[in-house]
């Protein structure tokens, strides 16, 4: 028999069972006591990581808003650039053009000068002919 | 017009041994083509225009017309053209020979089905004579040939097609490639007689240099809508030509050239009269062969025609 503090005595089978399961009681405490930690430890990393990633978020709208600023700016240069191909374009075109009465204006020149050469020519034969009759020499 | 000839070859010279022996190179060239063209079976005829014959000394025509008496007067057709036409179209005192207008006189009164604008002393190739006799010519193309220019030292007396055809004869290719086919077209330009009357010939409104007025017509036929082809023979040419042989000395000076400024815009179209060849020039027969261009002003277009330079860039039609 044992003596027990609060109920007198009870049977040695009866205490080492009680026994026992106080043991396992207070090692089922302590692991519970061990994974309540271990939760603990996680709840504070996920906290950690949720910070992290409400960081990244605020970092990626912003970069996202400023992408978003470049991209309208790139497509108001892309229309700008559109429309100075266009001018490009045109001013080519009127180049083409401005050349080709440019070659047109030079060949009518080459023809007005070799008209004017030759009339020239003729002129001075007419002249000195009529000169050397009145001067009365042979022509 | 039943009996006309397939084709007709237009050549132009004179009696004044330009570039030298230049009549035994006229005669050799067009004896050797006649005798390919008749054994392929090809009915031709040779016009031949005279310009600015020599004073004092018989004309080409008619020293032609004795060589080649077995031609016959409908196979050898001579225009001999009074030399006051070369004074009245002169603008520019240079120039000695308008050639292309020369040329425009006999494409004019060509008969031939398509007409062979070329020079006197060229050889056609056997894929030349071959194209001719498959008698498969389209309307409304302009065909090219490129011109092999052989080395001046081989004998002339004898050519043949071995002679002609050896690799080690040719000294230069003259390629040509589109869209406009130019580099020594003057030497072969094949176009039915209809679209020759249509672009109405060579350039004559542009009349102060004769360089480049080939290549001008090539021109003038892709802006009227023509269509350009290499013929897929070859010409030949012994030597490398008077102009190669004289570009050299007028490099520093080209406006005082002989053949007129080099420079000159030869993009430019132009629309001839609807006189061009001298169209209102009197006929007066010589002999069976010949026919005499007496001079009439009435035949002369104006000196000036500004209006018919047009850009090149313009489609302008024929006509």
């Amino acid at each position: 028999m044992k003596q027990t503090g609060t109920f007198g005595f009870v049977r040695v089978a009866r205490y080492t069972e009680a026994v026992e399961y106080q043991k396992k009681a207070e090692s089922r405490a302590l692991r519970l006591e061990q994974q309540l930690e271990t939760s603990r430890e996680q709840s504070r990393g996920w906290k950690a990581k949720a910070d992290q990633a409400h960081e990244a978020l605020k970092q990626v709208q912003k970069t996202a808003a400023e992408t978003r600023q470049k991209l309208e700016r790139a497509e108001a240069r892309a229309a700008d650039l559109q429309v100075l191909q266009q001018r490009l374009a045109e001013s080519e075109r009127a180049l083409t053009v401005a050349r080709e009465q440019l070659m047109a204006i030079e060949v009518k020149l080459d023809i007005l000068e070799g008209a004017a050469n030759v009339l020239d020519a003729r002129t001075r034969t007419v002249l000195m002919r009529r000169t050397a009759t009145e001067r009365g020499a042979p022509v | 017009m039943n009996d006309a000839p397939y084709l007709t070859i237009v050549v132009t010279g004179r009696n004044d041994d330009f570039g030298g022996d230049f009549n035994g190179r006229f005669f050799r060239a067009l004896r050797f083509n006649h005798a390919q063209l008749a054994a392929a079976g090809v009915s031709h005829e040779f016009v031949f225009a005279e310009w600015r014959p020599i004073d004092g000394r018989h004309y080409l025509a008619t020293l032609l017309a004795r060589e080649f008496s077995d031609l016959g007067a409908s196979g050898l057709r001579s225009f001999v053209v009074d030399p006051l036409y070369h004074d009245a179209l002169s603008l520019n005192p240079r120039l000695a020979y308008q050639e292309f207008i020369a040329k425009n006189v006999g494409i004019r009164r060509a008969r031939g089905a398509f007409v062979l604008s070329t020079n006197t002393d060229i050889y056609f190739g056997r894929g030349i004579i071959s194209r001719l006799a498959e008698r498969a010519l389209e309307r409304g193309v302009l065909y090219r040939a490129a011109r092999h220019d052989l080395k001046a030292t081989i004998d002339t007396t004898r050519t043949d097609w071995d002679v002609l055809e050896d690799e080690r004869n040719c000294e230069i290719v003259n390629a040509i490639r589109p869209p406009y086919f130019t580099n020594a077209s003057g030497d072969f330009l094949l176009l039915d007689r209809e679209s020759c009357h249509e672009l109405r010939g060579f350039n004559e409104v542009y009349r102060s240099a004769k360089i480049h007025i080939d290549g001008n017509f090539c021109m003038k036929a892709y802006a009227c809508g023509l269509t350009l082809v290499d013929i897929g023979g070859v010409v030949y040419h012994v030597g490398r030509g008077t102009l190669h042989a004289q570009v050299g000395l007028y490099r520093g000076r080209p406006g005082e050239a002989p053949w007129g400024d080099i420079r000159w815009r030869s993009d430019v179209v132009y629309n001839n009269p609807p006189e061009w060849g001298l169209g209102l020039a009197p006929e007066l027969p010589l002999d069976a062969h010949t026919t005499f261009l007496p001079f009439e002003w009435n035949a002369v277009g104006p000196m000036v025609a500004l209006k018919r330079v047009v850009l090149p860039a313009v489609q302008q039609g024929m006509g």
